[in-house]
Formats: C-alpha cells, structure tokens, sequence
C-alpha cells in the first residue's frame, strides 16, 4: 500500500493552473523525485502536501486514508516534514534551538535546555565531521555560512522525525561530502521504512539518489518512471514535451549581423556567481537561460552597479565600466529593467510621468522640471510601447501591470544606452504586453543596442535571442547557437551536473 | 455627493474646515477672538511654527521613518547665538542671520550623516541630537536669560510692513512659494517623493539616496534657525528652552495637513493651514484657561486621534 497518495490534486492562482488533476503514489521507504522546469508546478506539490497551500480539488491519502492537511501543524502532527527552498531558520537563534524548533522540548512553561541539547546533539552528530569549522550547538544561526545553515535547516526537518519528508532544493549550497553525508542519511531513513519526496535540478543527484522521478510539467504530471530503467535523455524529453522534441527556433529571430562587442565582461564574480565572462555586440541579443537563481540575476544586477561584484573586469564600448552603483552605471549607458517592478521600478503613489523621467534628470544633470518639456520627452517613450494610460498626471498604481512596466522601461528609451540587461522582464505581465515589450527589443537590437535578456519563460529566450548562455550554480555551463538553440538543449545544459 | 466626500477626503479642505469652525468656536468662547487683530497676531505664531514645520515637512516626506525631534533644540540655540550677536543693535543682524543658519544646517547635517552614513533610525538620531543641544544650552548660558532682540528684528516680525501684514507673514508666503515650487517643478523634489514612495526603486534609477536624505536634514536644520531668530524678535528676548515646544507642534501641523509619517505623499501648503490650526486650537485652550502641561495633552491626544486617520497607510501594509 502507498503512504502517501494525491487524486486529483489541482491549485489554481486567479487564471493560472499551478496544479491540474495530480495523481501521485509514493510509497513506504523510496526516494520520490520530482522533475520539472521553472514554474512547472512541482513547488506548489509539496506545499499542499506540507499544508502550507491548501487545494481547491482532490483528495490526499496518508496510509490509505483520507486525510485534511489543514496547516503546517497539521501536517506535522499527521508527521510530514519539509525543508523550505526558502531557508526557514530564526536567524539570531542557536543552532540547537532552530533544530528544536517546531517542537520545543519544555519543563513547564520553561524551555529544557538538557533536553534540548541533547536532541540537538543527535542531529548534529549525523553531519559529523563534514559540518566545517565555527559550528557548534550553541553558534546563532547568522554567523554561519550559507552551506551551514542549509544542514541546520536539513536538520530542522529530520527533527520533526516523520514519516513523509520532503526536501525542496535541499543541496543547492552544499559541498561534495556534504551531499554525500546527506545521501546515506537518506538511505538510512529509507531503509527505516521513511518516504522521502526529493526535488533538485542536479540530474546526478538525481540518479545517485532516487528510486522513481515523476515528470511535471505546465502544472500536469507527465508520467513516472523507476530512475534503474531510464536515463537523463529521457527525463529531459519528458519534461520538454514530445511535440516540442525536435523544435528549433522560430523564424523570429534570425541571425542578426553582429556588430562589434559593446560590453565585454571577464571573470566577474560576486555573491552567487563566479568568473562569469561574455561579450555582448551591438545589435545582438544574448540570453541567460538555466533554471531560476543559477546567478543570472545577481550578474545583470552587479553589472548594474545594484550589489558589487568582488572581482573581474567590464568594458563598456572599450572603456572600463566599475559597477560602483546604479547610479554610476546609468551615467556610462548602462539599462536595467528588473522583474520585481514593484520592488525596483515603480515609485507607487507618484503621477506617471515622474515614473518616466528619473533617467533623463540623472543623464542631463537637470535641476528643474518643467512638466511641458518633459511631456515633449515622455509622450514619444510611452508611445514606442504602445502604453495605455489617461494621463502623464495619474498616478501609475492606477495601470494594469503590463503598463506600469511599459512606464519603468520607458525610462530608457528618452536617452538611449549603450547595453539594455532585461532580468526577466516579463514577469507577471499580460500576453498582450508581452509581445508590444519583445516586438521593441528586437526593434532596438536592429537600431544596434547591446541587449542582454534573462527570461525565466524558456519559449521567451528561444524566440528572441540570438545566443543563449545557460547558467547552472552561479557558473555560465553552456553556450547555444544557431540551430543548437532547442528546449531539449537548454534543459538538458540547465540540469547538468554542477 | 460623492463630490463632497472626495473633497472631504482632502486634508488641506479638512483644515480649512476646522480653521473656520474653531475660529468661530472662539468668537463664542471669547468675543473678539476671530477679530481682524487677532487673526493677524495667530497667523504670526502660526508663522513661526509654520517656518519649523517646513523642515519636519521635508524629513518626513522623504520617508523611511524620516523625522526630526531636535528642531526644538536648535529653534532655542539659534534664537539664543541671535540674541547674543545682535544684543539689541541692529548692526549684529546679518552675522547674526549668517551664525544661525550655519548652526542650524551643521546639526542638521550631523544628523542627516547618522541617519544615512550610521544608519541610526532617525528618531533614536534626532532624539540624541536634541539631548545635545539641551545640555548645550545649559552650559552655554548657564540657567541666566541673555541677549536681546535688535529693533528692526522685532519690528520685521510685529509691525507691519507690506498691504497691512508684517515682514514675517511675507516671508511665510515666500516659503510657501519656494517650496510649492521645490516639490513640484525641480527635480531635487520629484527626488524627495521618490525615495519617501520607494527607496529601492528610486536608487536603482540613479537617485542619490544619502545625499537627497542628508539634505533635507541640513534643510530642516535651516528652517528651525530661522524659526529661532524670529522667535527672539517675537519674544524680545531669548529664555530657557524658547523652542521646547515646536519639536510635537511642527509634526503636528506636518500631519494635520496630510503629510503621513510614512512620508512619499503630501506637501507645504497642507502643513500651513495644519500650523495656522493648531495656533488656533492652542489659543482656545488658553482662553479656557487650560495651562501648559494640559495644552501639551490635548496636542499629543491630537497627533494619536490624527494618526488614526491619516498616519497608518503604509505600515498597516507592511
């Protein structure tokens, strides 16, 4: 009999279909993998499991019988564990007391720090030796390194001791002996009798550790298939679809002439990234593809002057750029359109066109602002994205999200630079948008603008760009050219050993 | 209908409002008080919290917890280096001028480099600050009242100068000039309203963060300067702790014309009807015979019954 068991599992955002009709079976002590692309619905899956998404259809079995996952408590007492993608430590607490923390062991109203210690010291001992040096029960949380608060986390949810354990992305920070140490933990729990649901994008992880892997994709569970009598190709083909098996790119972009490099980047490394090098040439669209925060963003940002890169070199048009700051970027011609609009771009509450204007007052050191003149410059920007509003005086909350982000690209478009880095742009915009945004890219490549354009959308970057670097563990892994530029490629580059 | 609740809605109408209501709340407590005399010597202190109010305006728009607790401290330091400078004679009047806004912007300046380069929040920084220039004040004059007002001083703030108005409420209205014009057609303005509505967004668009929030310290610095010197005009002399009431009054009026303390939206004109409203709302009280100590309740009773309304958009969100 199945431990767990999902019927018919489905989770809607508004429009969206995160999750259709899901059936998934895993069993009493096997290693569950969960394949899919950026979005493709396998985070939404293990949240409604851990309760912290409720569904809207299906029903979920534990041991065969029908059981409601109210909440993260529920789910811990019907003994379900997960490890966040997102790090879920108290950040100035002690390690012994994170590991601790879901079920604190007490004396009356007070917390037992005997016991506490001790059953911190038993998790602690299973990443004996590979835990690394300044690691200690009673070391807090923020002192730590990144691979270090991981195993604090991955021992957080062994703590919770249950028989169901899901690990979302559990080894993206961890060294070889760490990952290592964590597989024969796993094992272990396996042959306890445990259920362990795995999700990563290393596919060597993927068969070092796993029984079954289930395809999702586009929020369907394509099939499952045991890990012993498949292979990687297979698994990619699964998760690219069979109709798009042999797609090369679309007649959208053809090979534009490349004109000479306008940003040369060497050996750029930073936080997430390492020695990162590429050129970009006028008139050319350079892709970043890979699976989401391989450092993609953290390149274009420190390009962007937005968090500094600690070593390497960038010219701009055959001058030294030095990313010190945006604002020093901007001078030398450098763009930035950041997905998160409402955290980078839009100044909320403030009338359109002071939403349009700041890059021209900063490139033409203005001191005052006439509002007819800056119409004079404003109209034409909007009006190159096709931007719906009623007046340049409205307040830009009052757009639909597709023109608020018209509005912040507009920005560039009064001056024009040197390089334009789009970080997934599209991001929560509607079709229509979409394709008024791509159609101005492609318009201002052919005027010769270096354009460098991450897209978490794959079908975005195949369509658009001209080359594609594929990012894998803040390192650029591969480089797609011409007919080479497929989804299977892509996919299969993304998910390559690290 | 709706034409009156959107109006309604307005924080500048609501002053207004409220500033004829009280002023004829007065007229009945204490016939003459909404006399023409009268209303002529409200709008001068109201001038001279008015003055103050445009700094606390300026720290406050520029948002992240902007604020300024030491205007109090330097509207007393001022107006005490003026009264020592000029001692009476108008010949000490420009260097006088020239000490106290120097004065007035060095503080403020400290102030805005802990905010921005210490990252001290700002009312942890300015509350410092304004426990400095207490303890300054009290050595430098050592508990003995000095210095007095020049003649043309008091005069530029009692007599009257122009169409009937004395000198102060004319420099009132050219500050309300200013800065009308500095919030809506410069684009050190659109800066303010940038960083108060969205740091984050406003520094990737190349605005320089520190330096816009460092500046609007120093401003506030200068405007409660020269609050100081016209306060020593008004009074003649400066006595302890002259300016000890303008650090709850200035954000008073500053919230009372709609200028959340969220900062990013608002403006001047709002926070002028706030000061002229709340010289009024303080003249009733004293015409009732209610002292100081319950003055200073009903103000601060104001600022929470306002925060209801106006002073929460931004961090019930967050």
């Amino acid at each position: 009999m199945s431990r767990l068991q999902l019927k018919g599992v489905g989770k809607s955002y508004g429009a969206t279909k995160a999750l259709r009709h899901a059936d998934l079976d895993i069993e009493a002590g096997e290693v569950h993998v969960l394949m899919g692309s950026n979005g493709s619905g396998k985070s939404t899956l293990s949240k409604i499991v851990a309760g912290s998404v409720r569904p809207d259809t299906g029903e979920i079995l534990l041991d065969g019988k029908p059981v409601s996952i109210t909440g993260p408590q529920a789910a811990r007492r019907l003994g379900i564990a997960i490890f966040y993608q997102e790090l879920s430590l108290a950040a100035h607490r002690t390690v012994a007391e994170n590991i601790c923390l879901a079920d604190l062991p007490s004396r009356g109203v007070f917390v037992d720090r005997t016991a506490l210690e001790a059953r911190a010291a038993k998790y602690i001992a299973l990443f004996d030796g590979v835990t690394g040096d300044d690691f200690s029960p009673d070391a807090v949380v923020q002192d730590l390194r990144a691979d270090q608060r991981q195993l604090v986390e991955i021992m957080k949810t062994l703590a919770g001791e249950a028989s169901v354990l899901i690990f979302d992305e559990a080894t993206s920070a961890l060294d070889r002996a760490q990952v290592e140490r964590f597989f024969e933990i796993l094992r272990d729990l396996k042959r306890q009798g445990r259920s362990i649901i795995f999700i990563s994008h290393r596919m060597d992880e993927i068969f070092a550790i796993g029984d079954r892997a289930t395809v999702i994709r586009d929020g369907e569970i394509v099939g499952s298939r045991q890990i012993a009598g498949t292979t990687p190709a297979e698994i990619i083909s699964m998760m690219v679809g069979a109709q798009e098996e042999t797609a090369t790119v679309a007649d959208a972009a053809p090979a534009r002439p490349a004109g000479p490099p306008v940003l040369s980047v060497r050996g750029l490394t930073g936080p997430g990234f390492s020695d990162i090098g590429f050129d970009v040439r006028a008139g050319e669209i350079l892709g970043f593809g890979g699976l989401h925060g391989q450092g993609q963003s953290a390149v274009l940002r420190a390009l962007f002057g937005a968090n500094s890169p600690t070593a390497g070199s960038v010219e701009l048009g055959g001058k030294p750029l030095h990313p010190k700051n945006p604002r020093a970027t901007i001078r030398q011609g450098v763009a930035y359109v950041s997905g998160d609009r409402s955290r980078d771009g839009v100044v909320s509450g403030r009338p359109i066109l002071e939403n349009v204007m700041p890059i021209h007052y900063l490139r033409e050191r203005m001191m005052l602002a006439n509002p007819s003149a800056l119409a004079a410059k404003a109209l034409p920007a909007l009006q190159a994205l096709k931007t719906k509003f009623a007046g340049l005086g409205h307040p830009i909350s009052s757009l639909s999200g597709g023109n608020q982000q018209k509005v912040v690209i507009a920005r560039w478009l009064i001056d024009r630079p040197a390089v334009l880095l789009l970080d997934d742009p599209t991001k929560g915009i509607d079709l229509s948008a979409k394709a008024d945004l791509f159609s101005l890219i492609r318009k201002l490549a052919g005027e010769g603008m270096g354009i460098v354009l991450y897209a978490s959308e794959d079908a975005e970057l195949l369509d658009n760009a001209d080359r594609i670097l594929v990012f894998n563990g803040g390192a650029i892994r591969r480089e797609l050219t011409g007919a080479a530029r497929t989804r299977f490629n892509l996919y299969q580059a993304a998910y390559e050993a690290a | 209908m709706s034409a009156v609740t959107a109006l309604l809605r307005q924080p500048l109408v609501v002053a207004l409002i409220l500033i004829a209501g009280l002023l004829w709340l007065g007229e009945t407590l204490s016939p003459g008080f909404a006399s023409g005399q009268q209303i002529l010597r409200l709008l001068i202190v109201a001038a001279l919290l008015g003055i103050v109010a445009a700094g606390q305006n300026l720290v406050i728009l520029g948002g992240r917890e902007g604020i300024d607790l030491s205007v109090g401290g330097v509207v007393s330091l001022s107006a005490i280096i003026a009264g020592n400078l000029m001692a009476g004679d108008n010949a000490g009047i420009p260097l006088a001028i020239l000490a106290c806004v120097v004065a007035g912007a060095f503080f403020g300046l400290l102030n805005g480099i802990g905010v921005t380069l210490l990252r001290i929040p700002p009312l942890v920084m300015t509350l410092g600050m304004l426990g400095v220039l207490q303890g300054l004040l009290v050595v430098v004059r050592q508990g003995i009242p000095s210095g007095r007002a020049a003649p043309a001083l008091a005069d530029f703030v009692s007599r009257t100068f122009l169409f009937g108005l004395p000198g102060i409420l004319w420099l009132w209205v050219v500050i309300g000039l200013v800065m009308a014009f500095l919030l809506n057609r410069t684009v050190f303005g659109h800066r303010i309203y940038a960083i108060g509505s969205n740091e984050q967004a406003a520094f990737m668009a190349g605005v320089p963060v520190k330096a816009i929030r460092i500046a609007l310290f120093v401003l506030s610095g200068v405007f409660a300067a020269i609050t100081g010197i016209c306060l020593l005009g008004y009074s003649g002399s400066s006595f302890a702790n002259v300016g000890e009431q303008y650090m709850l009054a200035s954000i008073i009026a500053v919230v009372f014309g709609g200028t959340p303390l969220s900062g990013g939206k608002g403006g001047y004109t709002g926070t002028m009807a706030g000061a002229f409203l709340l010289v009024i709302l303080q003249s009733i009280l004293t015409t009732v015979n209610i002292d100081e100590s319950g003055r200073q309740m009903v103000f601060g009773a104001t600022l929470l019954v306002l925060m209801l309304f106006y002073g929460r958009g931004r961090s019930m969100r967050a």
